[in-house]
C-alpha cells in the first residue's frame, strides 16, 4: 500500500473526503482509482465500520485483486469481512435465502423444491436437450453454426434480456427490427425465440436457473419485496462498486434504487472502456449514477504512461478519426516527440510467417529478462485471440528458456487431458452395463497413463493380447493368458500392476454402482495414486481429478430433477465427449503474477487492471483485435439499453464500433504499459493468407504522422481533454 | 529496368474508367498490370487507406503478383507492403464476406471447407442416397453391361458418376443463387415426374450437404463467392466503404472469370468505375470444371465506355511456332467442321516483338517443330517421348523441357519411368515440394507414434529426424545403416525402453561409434515424442515441428497442418492417432490448403531446372515456357472435333443411350426453373455439352502448343481404349507443316 505521500491529487481527493458520503470517480485506466479504492477501504476499516457491512460489488471476479490484497491485510474482527460480489454472485446468494418466497411470486410451479442454479455448461445441457430437436426438425438452416455455438447465443440473448431489462419474449422482435440483410434470415430469430421460450418453459417446469432467470428473478421478485430490501438494507451499508462501465444495466439500475438508503458508496468508473459489451457492459448506462452522487472527482493524470506511449496514443487516435463521426481519443494532448524516440517505446515487427512470430516473441521477452534484468512478472504476450495452440507453443517455447510463465485463460477442456481420458476409460470399463466399449488406442494410452512402468510399446503389446478386438463393452483378459515370452517383453512388474487394476475393477463391478464422483474418488485413492501407478507423486494428476469430480457433481445436481439416476453418468460422459460439458477451469499454473510472464488474451489482460513494464503484441496484422464477436443468432449492440428501436445496425455502425473497439483496447493496453511495447506483426497469418488488419495499418500510419509532424511541426492544438473528438 | 513495348505503353497510359485487354500469350500481360498498379500507387493520389485491388485467378499468381509490384514499388522508393491487395476471387470473396459475416447467417470464425472436404461430404450423401434408392439409381444403367462389368459398375463407376454429378449440380446451384427452399422446391418437382430421378437425387443431396455445412459452422469455395456478391447487394453501405477503399480493379486472367465474378467487380468499381480487365480469351481452359466462360470478357471489349486495348506481340517462341498457333487460330475460325467451333479461338494473332525488343523471340534457325506420326498405344508413346527425353537432355542440359498432357495418369506413368531410367525429371501435378516434405516427415512420425511397435515406422521416423538435422544435403552411409538397423529391430521396446534386455547395447558397433551415437541420440528423442502422445493433435504436431524442421517455411506449414488436424478432430471426435496421421499423410496432394508457405508458392519457374524433364497438364503448363515441349496424346478422345466416331468423357458407356447424366440434369434444372420441366427432351443438353467441349479442347490445344520456345513435338496415341484415333487438329497441323516444308510429307519425327 503507498503512503499518504505517494497518493496523487486526485486519489487525495477521495481519501479526504467524509467516509459517509456518496462519491463518484471517473478517469481513464492508470490513474490510481481502484488505488485510492483500495486505500478507502482500509481507512474504513480503521474507522470501525464493520466488515460485514461492506459490499465490493465488480463486474468480473478477476478485477477483485486489489482488494483481497487489502482485506488479507487487515485483521477484521470476528464476524466477517467485507463481502466482494458480482451482481450474479449477489443473486445466487439471496435466491438461495429466500428461494420460497421468490419461487411463489415467479411462478415456479414447485416454490417448495430447491432450486437448481446452472452453470454455463448445465445451461448448455438443457439448451442442447429443448433445442436439439428442434435442429433436427431443419430449424435454424439460415445460419451455419456448429450445435454447441448455436446453444451458447441462445443462452446469450436470454441472459442479455435479463441484464439490460426487457422481457425475453422481445429478442426476435429486437433481432428482426434491427435486421438489415436478406429478408429470408428473419426466420431464424422466430426459430431462436422459439428455442428460448421452450428453453424459460422447461426450467421454470424443473425449477432450473440459468443465469438469465438468477438476475430476473432477484431482481423482479426478491429486490422490490419488503423482506429481502430489509435484508440487504440491512446487511450492506457501505458500497464500493469499481469498474462500472464494464457492468451492466441490471447492476446500474440496482444501484440507482439502492445508493439513497446507503451510508457510503464509492463508484468507479474508466471512460474509454467497456471491453465486457459482448456480455451486457453498458457504460452510458453507468453514467446515470453519477447524477446521484454529490461529490465527484475527476482523475486527469495516468501516473505513468511514458511521454512516448502518449504521443503513439495520440496520433494512433487521429489516424481512426472521420469526418462528423463519434471518433475516440480523449487522450490529453501529446507530448511533441520524434518518430525516432516514440520507436525507443514502441515498435513494429513483421515476420512473414507465424512460427517466427513466436519464436521473435519469445526472443524478445528473454532478451529483456537476461539483458535488461526485466522481472519475469514484467512482461504480459498479448494476442487478440489466444487459441490453445497459441498458448502450448509459446510455453513450450518459453518452457525451454527457463523462463516461468502464466497464463491468463481456461485450461484445456477436459477430453483434452491425459489424465481425464485415463479415468474415462476405467470409467467405462468398470461399468460394463453402461454399454460403452472403449476403442483399443484409448486401452492402450489408458494402460500407459495409468501404470508408470508401461510404456506406449509395452501398453501395446499387452493390448494385443488381453484386449478383445470386439465392438461391444468387454472386459480385457487376465495377465495369465500372455505367454511367457511375451511376460518377459512386457515385464512382470507391469504384468503384476495390470492384475491389480483388472481385480479392482472386477471387485468394483461385483458391487452396485457408485455416483461417479465417488467412482472416481475411489479409483484415485484406491489404485492409482498407489506406488507404481501413474498418478503417483503428480500432483496435476490430483488437480484434474479434483475438477473432474466437481464437474461431475455440477451436472449430477444439476441434472437429477430430469434425468433417470442411473442414465447420468452416461449422460455426462456424452456431454464431455460432444464438448458440452468441458469444465475449463482457470489453472495456477505455478507460477503466481510477480515472477512469470503473462501470456493472456488482450482483453483478459485489460480488465486484470495490472500494468507491466513491457507488453508484447502478437497478430497484430489480424482482424481480431477490433471486429467484434460476430454472432448471427444474438447482437451486443442491438440487444443493449441504448439501441433505439426502429433503427437498424448497418455498416456504418459496425465500422464505428470497430473503430471504437480498435482505439479503446490499443490506448487501454498502453496505458497498462509503464515501459515499451513490440507489435509484432505475421504477414501470412496460420492458415498462410496474407493479414494487414486495422491495428498495423494504423499504427503505420501513426508514425507516419508524427513523422510528417515532427518534420512539420505545427503549433499545439486546444487540448480535447475530457470528451470524445 | 521494365521498357514497355508499344502496345504495353498504350496501356500504361491509362489514367481511369474501363479498359479491356485482350492478349496473346507471352506478350508479358502480368507484367504490364503490375506495372500499371504501381504506377497508380506511385501516382500518390491514393489516400492513406485505399488500395489498389489485384484480382487474379490462382493463389500462385498472388505471390507472383506481389512479388512484381513490390519490385516496380521498390524502384520507387514507396513505403511497401501497403495501399494494394492482390486476392483470387476466393480471397477476394473470403475478405467481403469476413467484413461482415452476419449478414451471410455466418460467425466471425466461420470455416471454409476445402474440395476434399466438401466432396468426402457428397461423397457419402452420394452413396447413401445410392443405397436406399438401388432401383431407381440403375435405371439409368445400359441394359447390355456384363455379370463382370456389372461388379466394378455398382462398386467404382456409379458411385463417382453420382458423387460428379452432386459436385457439379452442387456448383450450377450456388453460381446461380439459388435460395435452398428454391432447391428443396425443384426436388419436389423432379420427386412428383416420372424420369426425374436423377434431378430429385441431386437436389435432395443438396439439401444434405448444406445442412451438413451448417452443422459444421462452414461453407464451401462457391457458398464464399455467392455470398460475398450478397452481401455486396444487401448492404448498400459495405458497397460504397469498399468502392472507396479499392479505387482501382486490375483483373487479370479475366477470360477465366465467371458470371458472379463479373458481377462482384462491376459492383465494386462501381457503374464507370476505374476497371482493368487483362485476359486472353484464347487461353479460357476452365469452363469444364468452373461456370467461367470466355464471352464475359468479350462481350466487356464490346460494352460502349470500355477502352479496348490488344497486346498482340510476344517474344516468347520462334517465328516457325508463332505461326503454327496463328495456323491453329485461322483454321479454327474458317476451316472447323463444326460451324459453332470456329468461335472457340479468337483474334488478335500473335506477333513478333519488334527488333530491338530487350526480350526478343528465339532464333528461328533453331527452331524445331516435329510430329510423331504413328498410331502407338499409350505406353508406346511414352517409351518413344522418354528415348527422345534421354536423348535431348545429354546434348542440352542448359535448356528448359517439359512433356505436357491432359492426364494426370499419363504424367504419373511418365515419371515412373523416367525414374527407372535415371532421366532428372520433376513433376508439376499437385502440391509443393515443401508441402510434401513436411506433411510427409510429420506423418512418418505420427505413424511411429500411433504405433511405436512397428520396426518399419521406427526406421521412418528416424529418418524424418535425421533428415531435418541434415538439412537438405544427402544422408551418409551412417544414417543408411542406423536405419537399416532400426528396421531389423523387431522388439521395439527393448530399444527404446530397456529393461531386461537393451537391444542398442547388443549391437555389434564397436567400429561404428557414429552409427551408435545416432541411435542413441535418436532413442532420447523418440522417447520424449512418445512422452507428448497424450497432447491433443495440434499441440502434437507443433511439439514434434520443432524437432523436425528449421525452414520457417516448413514450421509454418506444419503449423497450419497443425490447424487443420484440429479442425479434423473436432468434426471426427472419434479419430485417433493413427487416424490423424493417415489424414496428415492425405495433405501431402493439397494444393489449395497450402499455398502461400514455400517460395514455389510465386509461381513455377521453369529456368530453375534446366536439364531435367518438367511433366505437367496442359492446364498447370498455363503461364508457363520451355525451350522444348511435347505435347502428347493429341488423340480424337482428348480433342475430339465433333466427327463420327469421336468420344466424349462425359457420355459413360454404362448409363443407357451413353447418356451424358451431368449434361441432362442440369439442363433439367434450367427448364425447371423457367416452369418448362415438361418440354424436356432427352439428348439435347449432350450435344450442346459436346459442342463446348469441342471448343474448350481447341483452346487447351492452342495453350499447349504456345509454350513451346524453340521446338515442339506433338504425338498421339491410341487411348485407354486403344480405339481413339488422331485427333482432326493433329492431322490440320500436319497438313500445315508439310504444305510449308516444315517437315516433310508422310514421315516420323
Amino acid at each position: 500500500m503507498q503512503s499518504p505521500m505517494e497518493f496523487t491529487s486526485d486519489q487525495q481527493a477521495i481519501l479526504t473526503s467524509p467516509l459517509h458520503i456518496r462519491t463518484w470517480a471517473e478517469g481513464t485506466a492508470g490513474c490510481g482509482k481502484s488505488t485510492a479504492a483500495a486505500a478507502r477501504l482500509q481507512q474504513m476499516a480503521a474507522q470501525g465500520i464493520p466488515a460485514q457491512h461492506i459490499l465490493i460489488l465488480l463486474p468480473q471476479r478477476t478485477l477483485a485483486e486489489p482488494y483481497t490484497r487489502v482485506i488479507d491485510s487487515l485483521s477484521f474482527p470476528p464476524g466477517g469481512r467485507p463481502d466482494i460480489l458480482t451482481l450474479n454472485g449477489l443473486a445466487q446468494r439471496t435466491l438461495s435465502l429466500f428461494w420460497p418466497l421468490a419461487a411463489t411470486s415467479a411462478g415456479f410451479p414447485q416454490p417448495n423444491r430447491p432450486p437448481v442454479f446452472l452453470t454455463m455448461e448445465t445451461a448448455q445441457y438443457y439448451m442442447a436437450h429443448v433445442a436439439g430437436p428442434l435442429l433436427q426438425r431443419g430449424y435454424f438452416a439460415a445460419v451455419s453454426l456448429t450445435p454447441n455455438r448455436l446453444y451458447s447465443q441462445l443462452l446469450d440473448n436470454l441472459n442479455k434480456s435479463a441484464l439490460v431489462g426487457f422481457p425475453h419474449t422481445e429478442i426476435a422482435t429486437r433481432l428482426s427490427s434491427a435486421w438489415n440483410g436478406a429478408s429470408s434470415q428473419l426466420r431464424v430469430f422466430d426459430q431462436a425465440q422459439e428455442a428460448i421460450n421452450l428453453f424459460r418453459q422447461f426450467c421454470h417446469q424443473h425449477n432450473l436457473l440459468d443465469f438469465s432467470l438468477q438476475i430476473e428473478v432477484f431482481l423482479r421478485n426478491l429486490w422490490p419485496g419488503l423482506l429481502c430490501r430489509q435484508y440487504l438494507l440491512y446487511r450492506y451499508r457501505h458500497i464500493i462498486a469499481d469498474n462500472l462501465e464494464e457492468d451492466t444495466p441490471a447492476a446500474h439500475d440496482l444501484l440507482l434504487d439502492w445508493l439513497p438508503h446507503l451510508d457510503s458508496a464509492l463508484l468507479l468508473y474508466d471512460r474509454e472502456a467497456g471491453y465486457r459489451k459482448f456480455l451486457g457492459a453498458d457504460p452510458t448506462s453507468a453514467l446515470r449514477l453519477r447524477e446521484i452522487c454529490p461529490h465527484q472527482v475527476e482523475f486527469r493524470t495516468p501516473i505513468s504512461l511514458p511521454p512516448e506511449l502518449s504521443t503513439f496514443t495520440h496520433a494512433f487516435a487521429s489516424t481512426l478519426k472521420q469526418p462528423g463521426s463519434d471518433t475516440p481519443g480523449s487522450e490529453p494532448a501529446a507530448p511533441s516527440l520524434s518518430e525516432a524516440e516514440v520507436l525507443q517505446c514502441i515498435r513494429p515487427l513483421a515476420t512473414r510467417f507465424y512460427p517466427q512470430m513466436l519464436d521473435a516473441a519469445v526472443q524478445e521477452a528473454n532478451r529483456l529478462i537476461r539483458e535488461e534484468g526485466l522481472p519475469s512478472g514484467q512482461i504480459a504476450i498479448l494476442a487478440p485471440y489466444l487459441s490453445d495452440r497459441l498458448r502450448f507453443g509459446l510455453v513450450e517455447r518459453l518452457k525451454r528458456l527457463e523462463i516461468p510463465v502464466r497464463v491468463l485463460r481456461p485450461s484445456r477442456s477436459l477430453q483434452e487431458d491425459a489424465y481425464i481420458r485415463c479415468l474415462l476409460a476405467l470409467a467405462r470399463l468398470a461399468h460394463p452395463a453402461w454399454q460403452l466399449p472403449v476403442i483399443r488406442e484409448d486401452f492402450t494410452a489408458m494402460l500407459s497413463t495409468a501404470i508408470a512402468s508401461l510404456d506406449l510399446c509395452r501398453a501395446g503389446l499387452l493390448t494385443e493380447i488381453v484386449y478383445p478386438r470386439k465392438k461391444e463393452q468387454c472386459l480385457p483378459g487376465d495377465f495369465s493368458i500372455v505367454n511367457a515370452d511375451m511376460k518377459d517383453r512386457i515385464t512382470y512388474v507391469s504384468g503384476g500392476h495390470y492384475t491389480e487394476l483388472r481385480e479392482w475393477i472386477n471387485a468394483y463391478t461385483d458391487q452396485p454402482p457408485l455416483q461417479l464422483e465417488f467412482f472416481f474418488s475411489r479409483l484415485f485413492g484406491e489404485l492409482l495414486t498407489r506406488p507404481g501407478f501413474g498418478f503417483y507423486n503428480h500432483p496435476a494428476a490430483g488437480e484434474v481429478t479434483a475438477n473432474l469430480m466437481e464437474s461431475v457433481r455440477k451436472f449430477r445436481q444439476a441434472v437429477q430433477s430430469t434425468v433417470e439416476v442411473s442414465e447420468i453418468p452416461k449422460e455426462f460422459i456424452r456431454a464431455v465427449e460432444s464438448g458440452l460439458v468441458s469444465a475449463q477451469y482457470l489453472r495456477s499454473w505455478g507460477s503466481s503474477a510477480d515472477d512469470a510472464v503473462t501470456i493472456a488474451p488482450a482483453f483478459s489482460f485489460l480488465l486484470q487492471n495490472r500494468p507491466v513494464s513491457a507488453q508484447i503484441w502478437l497478430d497484430a496484422g489480424s482482424n481480431a483485435w477490433f471486429e467484434r464477436l460476430e454472432q448471427p443468432l444474438t447482437h451486443p449492440y442491438v440487444l443493449s439499453r441504448q439501441w433505439q428501436a426502429g433503427d437498424q445496425w448497418d455498416d456504418t455502425r459496425e465500422v464505428e464500433a470497430n473503430r471504437q473497439t480498435l482505439y479503446r483496447l490499443a490506448a487501454g493496453l498502453m496505458r497498462r504499459c509503464t515501459g515499451r511495447i513490440l507489435m509484432l506483426h505475421c504477414e501470412l497469418n496460420e492458415q498462410g493468407f496474407e493479414q494487414q488488419g486495422a491495428l498495423i495499418k494504423n499504427a503505420a500510419f501513426a508514425f507516419g504522422r508524427i513523422r510528417r509532424l515532427s518534420q512539420n511541426p505545427v503549433p499545439a492544438a486546444p487540448s480535447t481533454e475530457g470528451s470524445d473528438v | 529496368m521494365f521498357e514497355p513495348r508499344p502496345a504495353q505503353k498504350r496501356i500504361l497510359e491509362y489514367n481511369g474508367g474501363r479498359m479491356g485487354i485482350s492478349a496473346v500469350p507471352g506478350s508479358g500481360k502480368t507484367h504490364t498490370l503490375s506495372a500499371l498498379a504501381a504506377q497508380i500507387i506511385s501516382a500518390g493520389t491514393l489516400a492513406e487507406d485505399q488500395e489498389v485491388l489485384v484480382v487474379t485467378l490462382v493463389n500462385s499468381a498472388v505471390a507472383n503478383f506481389t512479388q512484381r509490384v513490390e519490385s516496380f514499388l521498390k524502384d520507387r522508393g514507396t513505403l511497401p507492403g501497403f495501399q494494394y491487395r492482390v486476392r483470387t476471387l476466393h480471397g477476394l470473396a473470403n475478405d467481403i464476406v469476413s467484413e461482415r459475416p452476419s449478414i451471410a447467417g455466418l460467425a466471425n470464425d466461420y470455416s471454409i471447407l476445402d474440395e476434399r472436404d466438401a466432396t468426402q461430404i457428397i461423397s457419402a450423401a452420394a452413396s447413401a442416397w445410392y443405397r436406399s434408392h438401388v432401383e431407381q439409381v440403375e435405371a439409368y444403367l445400359a441394359p447390355d453391361i456384363s455379370q463382370n462389368q456389372m461388379w466394378k459398375v455398382r462398386k467404382e463407376h456409379l458411385p463417382k458418376l453420382l458423387r460428379e454429378l452432386s459436385v457439379a449440380f452442387i456448383r450450377t446451384v450456388k453460381d446461380k443463387q439459388l435460395s435452398e427452399e428454391q432447391v428443396a422446391e425443384i426436388a419436389e418437382l423432379a420427386r412428383q415426374r416420372d424420369g426425374f430421378h436423377a434431378l430429385y437425387m441431386c437436389a435432395s443431396i443438396y439439401g444434405d450437404y448444406q445442412r451438413a455445412l451448417h452443422y459444421r459452422g462452414a461453407v464451401d469455395f462457391d457458398d464464399l463467392i455467392r455470398l460475398a456478391l450478397a452481401a455486396l447487394r444487401q448492404d448498400d453501405q459495405l458497397l460504397s466503404r469498399l468502392r472507396q477503399r479499392w479505387p482501382y480493379i486490375l483483373e487479370d486472367e479475366a477470360q477465366d472469370s465467371s458470371l458472379l465474378q463479373q458481377e462482384i467487380l462491376e459492383l465494386l468499381s462501381g457503374g464507370s468505375g476505374n476497371w482493368v480487365r487483362v485476359g486472353d480469351p484464347n487461353q479460357a481452359i476452365y469452363a469444364t470444371f468452373t461456370t467461367a466462360n470466355p464471352r464475359f470478357l468479350r462481350e466487356f471489349m464490346q460494352t460502349p465506355g470500355v477502352t479496348p486495348r490488344d497486346l498482340p506481340e510476344s517474344g516468347r517462341s520462334t517465328q516457325s511456332i508463332i505461326n503454327l498457333a496463328n495456323h491453329i487460330i485461322t483454321w479454327t475460325r474458317k476451316q472447323h467442321p463444326i460451324p459453332s467451333a470456329r468461335t472457340a479461338l479468337d483474334l488478335p494473332l500473335i506477333q513478333p516483338v519488334l527488333p530491338g525488343d530487350a526480350n526478343p523471340n528465339p532464333d528461328d534457325a533453331a527452331s524445331l517443330v516435329r510430329v510423331l506420326d504413328r498410331k502407338q498405344e499409350p505406353e508406346e508413346e511414352l517409351l518413344r517421348v522418354a528415348d527422345s527425353l534421354e536423348e535431348w537432355l545429354k546434348h542440352n542440359s542448359d535448356k528448359t523441357v517439359a512433356m505436357l498432357s491432359s492426364l494426370n495418369r499419363h504424367l504419373e506413368k511418365m515419371s515412373e519411368l523416367l525414374k527407372s531410367r535415371g532421366i532428372p525429371a520433376i513433376e508439376l501435378l499437385r502440391s509443393t515440394s515443401a508441402t510434401r516434405r513436411a506433411a510427409g516427415q510429420l506423418d512418418n512420425v505420427l505413424r511411429f507414434i500411433a504405433n511405436p511397435r512397428e520396426s518399419s515406422n521406427l526406421a521412418s521416423a528416424f529418418t524424418a529426424w535425421r533428415a531435418a538435422i541434415l538439412n537438405k544435403e544427402e544422408p551418409g552411409d551412417d544414417d543408411a545403416s542406423a536405419a537399416a538397423r532400426l528396421r531389423k529391430c523387431t522388439h521395439t521396446e527393448d530399444y527404446l525402453y530397456p529393461q531386461m534386455r537393451d537391444w542398442l547395447a547388443d549391437q555389434p558397433l564397436e567400429d561404428a561409434p557414429q552409427v551408435e551415437n545416432l541411435l542413441s541420440s535418436f532413442r532420447s528423442t523418440a522417447r520424449i515424442w512418445l512422452d507428448a502422445a497424450s497432447l491433443p493433435i495440434d499441440e502434437l504436431v507443433i511439439f514434434l515441428a520443432v524437432d523436425l524442421f528449421t525452414q520457417p517455411a516448413d514450421l509454418a506449414v506444419a503449423h497450419k497442418i497443425a490447424a487443420l488436424l484440429r479442425s479434423a478432430a473436432v468434426l471426427n471426435p472419434e479419430w485417433r492417432l493413427s487416424d490423424f496421421s493417415r489424414e496428415a499423410a492425405e495433405y501431402t496432394t493439397m494444393e489449395r490448403k497450402f499455398t502461400g508457405f514455400s517460395e514455389e508458392d510465386a509461381g513455377f519457374d521453369p529456368s530453375l531446372h534446366k536439364g531435367r524433364a518438367v511433366l505437367a497438364t496442359i492446364h498447370k503448363a498455363k503461364g508457363l515456357e520451355w525451350d522444348r515441349v511435347y505435347l502428347t496424346a493429341l488423340n480424337n478422345y482428348d480433342f475430339p472435333s465433333g466427327a463420327e466416331g469421336d468420344e466424349y468423357m462425359s457420355e459413360r458407356w454404362f448409363l443407357k443411350g451413353r447418356l451424358n447424366l451431368q449434361a441432362e440434369v442440369l439442363a433439367q434444372l434450367d427448364l425447371a426453373l423457367s416452369g418448362q420441366l415438361d418440354s424436356y427432351i432427352e439428348g439435347e443438353a449432350a450435344y450442346a455439352d459436346r459442342l463446348h467441349y469441342i471448343n474448350e479442347r481447341l483452346r487447351v490445344l492452342y495453350v499447349g502448343v504456345t509454350r513451346a520456345r524453340s521446338e515442339l513435338l506433338l504425338s498421339w496415341n491410341t487411348g485407354l481404349q486403344k480405339r481413339s484415333t488422331e485427333a482432326l487438329a493433329l492431322t490440320e497441323i500436319k497438313d500445315y507443316l508439310v504444305a510449308n516444308g516444315i517437315i516433310p510429307a508422310r514421315r516420323d519425327a
